[in-house]
């Protein structure tokens, strides 16, 4: 390949690349921030989660009863009031 | 060719910069909500797109050089010094990775298609992938600018041009060496993206939760490439080196592994984030270092800091290194300090004796090593500085630090599985410390029986006793986690009215993170195993002239020969030797010494017989001038095969993490949430 002719093909890229790049699309993202509401949902599924991860944990025998009660309490009490604020905001 | 690969260069960096520029710019305008003449989503989505297009550019580049090298271009200096007709084509592939100018093409190229999958994956969290996508074209932009402006790979030959090249460095005519770098560079380079996500979350004013599940499995991707990098390089030098050993703490060997320990680090720390909201600020610093690690580790090799093997001599990139490391972490410091406060802990740690604390030590263990080997390989610079001369530190130094520390850290994988999460009592979990507790003496007490015993006539061997120690704690750790795996697969089994090992499948399949985990953890337990191994390395040299033989262990090499051979590529001179073990014929060894014709460099070949129990290496160290008979020297290396063995169970446990679990969790899991909060009692368990 010629100085000539990889400078041709180079100018061949560089023009469909800025085609591409510049092409007018559909698809504009949704880059909006996040809303409390999705911070809440995630932090839902999470607690989901862990609350899982507990009673498995405990029915492999690494909880004693009292221990296992009391976390899965906590955790419970986390997920109500997130439970409830998510429901005020959905109404919202 | 070379006009078109500098050209596509020049693409590339213009559109890592646009990506950079319009990128920043759209997410400033979107966070400032300053009005603007187009609209910032659609100036987001060509930055995007430019990122895409990017990818493209350099992939034209690197297919231009690697055109150049199979069509033996020897126009271009980079072909000219890294190859050479008589070259097997495997090898010129490995020409793309053999010079300075050539692996940062491949390094740009790495990053552009890690740069591709992150900017098509933008389906949800579209804004944090804005974020890391524009953060990341600001890594590429420096790299590209190194590319086009410092370490041209497309430069030309001045004068004449020679009608063949000066030919690959022998060191890399060996087959791991086609793939060893190439993965080294995917876990290098994989880091800049857990880097981009954990910046770009930072800068972010909310990011919610998911943005540390998405930086956690791009680092395990990245960790795993990294490992299996090292792991490869390491079997690389124990089969092409000739010395007998796989690690020699090289400063470029301790550059590859510092990264890899603050990943390891961050792996265990970002589950603390995930179930309990702690060490955030922890964690961010950890991926932060890890990044400036790799960059420190390139600019030890690129820059000629310090002597390595691996080390290209002294290039004005270290400035350009050195300033880039600065800019990030000015970055860091600065985004760190404006947005710390999204990064309080929710909660504190509640007991020593739970999950969360062994994270914790395991945390401080990794960094106190990773610490020692940054001291370790910077301490000829700061002696240059303070002393005025360079010292350097030699295995010794590291040896005796981290082994010992080693050997905590396997302790500590040892117990962590077996802990849960926040306890205040050990009550419930006592028990599952009796049985690997009994593993570990049993181990000890079989391991001194075969001979490791550091108590000799002589005085106390350290060697054996940390040794000891490895067995032990290993027998431990793999009991410790076989009952883990034991007591889930036991309850899934009563739960689903199956059979153990229905039991266990599900288990994994269900919890691969976990279960994942513990997979990678039993394989360090065997890599440690046949690291340890090492204590009991024996060898023996001799020269051998015709039926001569050399005795080692159970086994007698007889010199049944002594000869050469050449080819286009080069020539080679060769012992045979036949191998009996106890009396018994077994196989035939031939080590081998090359001598490249292009390049002028000898390269020893190694002829290893590996089985679990050892290796048995023979090298030939060359002809004795004087007598012409060769002179063979054998090494007898317990346990090696383990450590190979070892890194295939962590890849394997690494991959099985990746998968993510069966889907009939995640919708389970909405559910069980709904089910709890109606205070119903359920009598499911946990991992349904």
């Amino acid at each position: 390949m010629t100085n000539t002719v990889g400078l041709i093909a180079g100018l061949m890229l560089l023009f469909a690349l800025v085609l591409y790049t510049f092409w007018p699309g559909k698809e504009a993202n949704d880059l909006r921030e996040k809303t409390r509401l999705d911070y809440l949902l995630e932090r839902k599924e999470q607690l989901g989660e862990n609350l899982r991860d507990l009673e498995f944990e405990f029915r492999a025998g690494k909880y004693p009863e009292a221990d296992f009660a009391a976390q899965r309490g906590r955790l419970e009490r986390e997920m109500t009031e997130l439970a409830v604020e998510i429901e005020r905001l959905r109404q919202a | 060719m070379a006009a078109f690969g500098s050209f596509s260069l020049l693409i590339a960096l213009a559109l890592a910069a646009y990506n950079l520029l319009a990128g920043g710019l759209a997410l400033t305008l979107l966070a400032t909500g300053r009005p603007a003449r187009i609209s910032p989503e659609r100036l987001a989505e060509s930055a995007r797109r430019a990122g895409i297009a990017g990818f493209a550019a350099v992939t034209a580049s690197a297919a231009a050089l690697l055109w150049a090298v199979f069509a033996n271009d020897f126009s271009i200096a980079y072909i000219l010094e890294h190859s050479n007709r008589a070259l097997p084509g495997a090898y010129k592939f490995a020409a793309l990775w053999s010079g300075q100018e050539g692996s940062l093409l491949l390094w740009a190229w790495l990053l552009g298609i890690y740069g591709l999958i992150l900017r098509l994956r933008r389906k949800s969290d579209a804004r944090l992938y804005a974020y890391a996508g524009t953060i990341l074209a600001g890594v590429q932009a420096f790299f590209l600018a190194v590319l086009n402006f410092a370490a041209p790979p497309f430069a030309l030959v001045s004068g004449a041009i020679p009608d063949d090249g000066n030919g690959l460095n022998p060191l890399l005519q060996y087959p791991e060496m086609v793939i060893h770098p190439p993965l080294l560079y995917l876990g290098y380079v994989g880091f800049s993206i857990p880097f981009a996500f954990a910046l770009g979350a930072l800068m972010m004013r909310d990011p919610g939760e998911r943005w540390i599940k998405i930086t956690r499995s791009w680092t395990l991707v990245t960790w795993l490439f990294l490992t299996a990098g090292i792991f490869l390089g390491m079997h690389w030098a124990y089969a092409v080196l000739g010395w007998g050993g796989y690690w020699s703490w090289d400063p470029v060997e301790n550059s590859s592994v510092m990264p890899w320990l603050t990943g390891t680090a961050f792996l265990h720390s970002v589950t603390m984030q995930e179930r309990r909201g702690m060490m955030k600020s922890w964690n961010v610093w950890l991926i932060f270092s890890t990044f400036l690690l790799t960059l420190l580790g390139t600019l030890l090799t690129r820059g000629g800091l310090v002597s390595s093997v691996h080390a290209f001599a002294a290039s004005p990139l270290g400035t350009w290194f050195t300033v880039f490391m600065g800019i990030v972490l000015a970055v860091c410091i600065f985004t760190y300090i404006y947005q710390r406060g999204q990064l309080k802990s929710e909660h504190h740690l509640e007991s020593m004796a739970s999950r969360e604390s062994s994270f914790l030590f395991s945390n401080w263990v990794l960094m106190t090593a990773c610490f020692v080997i940054l001291w370790g390989t910077l301490f000829p610079v700061i002696s240059e500085y303070t002393e005025g001369a360079k010292i350097t530190v030699g295995p010794r130094f590291y040896n005796s630090v981290e082994v010992p520390i080693g050997l905590f850290l396997l302790f500590l994988a040892g117990v962590g599985p077996l802990l849960p999460w926040r306890a205040h009592s050990l009550g419930a979990v006592r028990k599952n410390f009796i049985l690997p507790a009994v593993a570990m003496v049993v181990a000890a007490i079989v391991s001194i029986a075969l001979g490791a015993n550091p108590w000799k006539s002589d005085g106390f061997d350290s060697g054996s006793f940390y040794a000891l120690v490895a067995f032990a704690l290993a027998a431990a750790l793999l009991t410790g986690i076989a009952g883990e795996f034991w007591r889930g697969a036991r309850v899934l089994a009563r739960k689903e009215r199956s059979n153990l090992f229905t039991g266990l499948w599900l288990l994994t399949r269900r919890n691969t993170r976990r279960y994942g985990g513990y997979i990678v953890h039993i394989g360090v337990a065997l890599a440690i195993v046949g690291l340890a191994g090492a204590a009991f390395n024996r060898s023996e040299e001799r020269e051998l002239a015709l039926h001569d033989r050399i005795a080692i262990g159970p086994y007698t090499l007889v010199c049944d020969g002594f000869t050469e051979d050449s080819n286009l590529n080069y020539n080679s001179e060769y012992a045979v030797l036949n191998v009996y073990r106890n009396g018994k014929p077994l196989l035939q060894m031939t080590p081998e010494k090359r001598f490249y014709l292009a390049s002028g460099q000898p390269q020893t070949m190694v002829a290893i017989h590996s089985t679990l129990e050892w290796d048995l290496y023979a090298v030939y160290e060359g002809a004795n001038p004087d007598t012409g008979r060769p002179i063979i020297k054998v090494f007898l290396n317990p346990l090696v095969g383990w450590i190979w063995f070892g890194m295939a169970v962590m890849a394997l446990g690494a991959l099985i993490a990746l998968v993510p679990n069966q889907s009939q969790i995640a919708s389970v899991v909405t559910a069980a949430s709904e089910e709890e909060l109606n205070h119903e009692s359920s009598d499911q368990g946990g991992l349904r």
